[in-house]
């Protein structure tokens, strides 16, 4: 054997060592880049239907946000049309919707595999959140193709979208990891999941601007749903031609390391009775 | 020899008896019972058995270790252990080098995806690396046999198919030490002989190999040291054969003490109260080795006078058709059986019988044999223990899972004398053979 041998010591009574699990995590990212290729190879099996239900998706919401909260309730969308305002968040919207509902249901799809085979858990969510990042990608095409058409102002801070992406996948991660870990030990809750995400989106500012919400809330808001300011921030850099609000960003990129930090220790300490109870 | 694997004292306990899920409620509800124990300063002991009760072993460098026992042992779940797959309740696992199992495999294989893609992307997630694929890619393809199929997605394939595909992915991983969990059980016989190779050709290279397997005969040809778990205990270990013997030995234990019954038989005036078995020097005993001879006694209390009854015997190995049958028609010389308690005696000389578990069967007759005054029943069982001579690469359970009768014999090989190998027969013999095609 050409590689050295390293004495590898299972101890009993596990408790999660972090910086371990990390550097584990890293000595297997080529199986979480199997997991997000095999994911994105399924989803886009049937290549022109796969692409179309990435485009569909927002699309659908903007047509109903466009009627019920751009006609009837008259939301504004500040400096550009509401449209544009909308889309700007859809898109980011729905790749935390995927990356959450898939990454936290996929150790449920994999059952044959955890019970069989040993990886680091966290590699098929953190795969289904990087194949999300796919949806992701084709969701901003269309926002820089149709964007304009509605009324968005691009600028080079569209480029922003790239960071901003990476703080949303790291939100995601954290939560999918969670919920991925209680979906494991209690089945019920894949039943209250769709629900939840539903109600996470109108508590954010997808089809309302952050201005909408009263002044002396907005810190508690701000602090509470870390989705708030990189929507903001998305908001302003892709629609508007803005620089983002970093103060607001700051706050939800820190929560969101936050989340993400709890989610893997909740996820670490569930992890070892994962193959017997799944 | 240094060791691969050390299990240090290890044990392991299943939550609620292995694989469950429960409902966040009974979670919530033990969650408060532990917070009151907590605040009465009691503790909330966990009741179930231990799969794996304290056991400790070592694995040496390039050696075929066996892990044998009954269902239900702990034999998968050490090699979980091992494998990483479920984590130890006490004690330590200690491996050195890399780790490939093939606990069941085919399981993960995605029906939607073609066979190309599943080996790329399922050899990945079990741990090789894009170069090491690309490398056995054509192996592994060779391997499982399905090159004309590889580019149809996976269910088009037969069940057959999907587990040679993932035969073929996991045998080809490249592990200092490899794990094997009853894999051979996949494909056609000739698919399985080309398993078998392949471990053996591991083994030969010099991967430590641990196998768990209900096949004894595969253990007994391929391992040389073997652990024997019995409900989660070390039964026995070290050498395979011993460590065999010692198993097959508590097999046909089990066989025999759930083979003998143990009530009386009523017959139409005559009770046969019990059978029991003798050795040559009369001491009762239900254990013997291949040769021996034995007595079996009836004993009886007849209702009334019977004149000349046929008593018969039978032994077998719980298949239809007796090995053995001993019966009173034989014998010129027959008995009265007056009303009252007695012994009846047959005495075998050296039984030829293989190492396995018997069953021992009677009847009664009345003189004529017309009518039975016992029926053809179930007395008892006995057990032939195998004998430690035994030698050779199948010598522990060749003859425990093959046939009965033993009989001393010896194979040799000699050159026939009725065709002489002269040089002149071999064109001759080539030039018949070009006419018939």
């Amino acid at each position: 054997m050409a590689h050295a041998m390293v004495e590898m010591i299972i101890e009993g009574g596990h408790r999660p060592a972090l910086v371990q699990g990390l550097r584990e995590l890293w000595a297997f990212r080529e199986v979480i880049w199997a997991f997000a290729e095999r994911d994105t190879r399924l989803k886009y099996k049937q290549a022109i239907l796969g692409v179309v239900w990435a485009l569909i998706q927002p699309l659908a919401f903007l047509a109903i946000f466009f009627v019920v909260f751009g006609r009837v309730a008259r939301v504004s969308g500040g400096s550009v049309s509401y449209p544009a305002f909308a889309l700007a968040a859809l898109v980011p919207w729905f790749f935390v919707q995927t990356a959450v509902s898939f990454g936290a249901q996929s150790l449920l799809i994999d059952v044959a595999l955890v019970r069989k085979v040993y990886f680091p858990r966290e590699a098929p969510i953190l795969g289904a959140v990087l194949s999300a990042g796919l949806d992701f990608g084709i969701g901003f095409g269309l926002l820089l193709i149709l964007g304009p058409v509605l009324g968005t102002r691009v600028s080079w801070t569209a480029l922003l979208a790239v960071p901003l992406w990476v703080i949303l996948a790291v939100l995601a991660s954290g939560i999918a990891l969670t919920l991925g870990a209680l979906n494991v030990y209690y089945r019920d809750f894949r039943y209250a999941m769709p629900l939840l995400l539903q109600l996470w989106m109108f508590a954010s500012p997808v089809a309302y601007p952050l201005s909408a919400v009263p002044e002396r809330w907005k810190a508690v808001y701000i602090l509470a749903n870390p989705l708030t300011g990189i929507l903001d921030s998305f908001r302003r850099t892709v629609a508007e031609g803005q620089p983002p609000d970093l103060r607001f960003l700051a706050i939800s990129a820190g929560v969101s390391c936050v989340i993400a930090c709890g989610g893997y220790w909740v996820f670490k300490r569930m992890e070892p009775g994962f193959a017997e109870t799944i | 020899m240094t060791w691969a694997v050390k299990f240090e004292d290890v044990s392991k306990r299943y939550r609620r008896g292995g694989a469950s899920y429960a409902s966040m409620r009974d979670d919530l509800a033990m969650m408060g019972r532990r917070a009151i124990a907590l605040l009465r300063r009691t503790a909330v002991e966990s009741t179930e058995p231990f799969a794996l009760d304290h056991i400790s072993f070592e694995v040496g460098e390039g050696e075929a270790f066996a892990i044998i026992g009954p269902n239900g042992a702990g034999k998968t779940t050490a090699l979980k252990l091992l494998t990483r797959i479920s984590y130890p309740t006490g004690g330590r696992v200690r491996v050195r080098g890399r780790v490939g199992a093939l606990i069941e495999v085919g399981s993960g294989i995605h029906p939607e995806l073609t066979g190309r893609e599943n080996i790329w992307l399922y050899g990945r997630i079990m741990g090789m690396s894009r170069q090491d694929i690309a490398a056995r890619f054509d192996e592994i393809v060779d391997f499982s046999e399905l090159s004309h199929v590889l580019d149809k997605s996976v269910k088009m394939y037969s069940s057959g198919m999907q587990l040679r595909l993932g035969f073929a992915i996991a045998s080809h991983l490249d592990p200092d030490i490899f794990v094997v969990d009853e894999a051979l059980a996949v494909g056609d016989a000739g698919f399985q002989a080309k398993c078998v190779d392949r471990m053996t050709h591991l083994v030969t290279e010099g991967r430590t190999l641990l196998f768990v397997s209900h096949n004894l005969s595969a253990v007994e040809a391929i391992c040389r040291r073997g652990l024997f778990l019995l409900d989660g205990r070390v039964a026995a270990i070290g050498d395979m054969r011993n460590v065999l013997r010692r198993y097959l030995d508590w097999v046909d234990e089990k066989r025999q003490r759930l083979k003998a019954p143990g009530t009386e038989l009523r017959g139409r005036g005559l009770v046969v109260e019990r059978a029991t078995i003798h050795d040559s020097s009369g001491d009762e005993r239900y254990v013997f080795s291949t040769g021996e001879s034995i007595e079996v006694q009836f004993h009886v209390r007849a209702q009334c006078d019977i004149p000349n009854p046929w008593f018969s015997l039978g032994i077998n190995d719980g298949r239809p058709g007796e090995l053995v049958l001993c019966s009173m028609l034989e014998q010129a010389e027959r008995f009265n059986i007056r009303a009252g308690a007695h012994v009846v005696r047959c005495h075998l000389g050296p039984l030829p019988l293989g190492p396995r578990t018997y069953e021992l069967w009677m009847s009664v007759r009345e003189s004529r044999g017309a009518a039975d005054l016992v029926d053809w029943s179930r007395v008892g069982a006995f057990r032939i223990r195998l004998a430690d001579e035994t030698e050779g690469v199948g010598g522990v359970t060749t003859p425990w899972l093959y046939g009965a009768v033993r009989v001393k014999h010896r194979w040799s090989l000699e050159p026939r004398k009725d065709i002489l190998p002269t040089p002149s027969l071999v064109p001759a013999m080539k030039g018949s053979s070009e006419d018939m095609s």
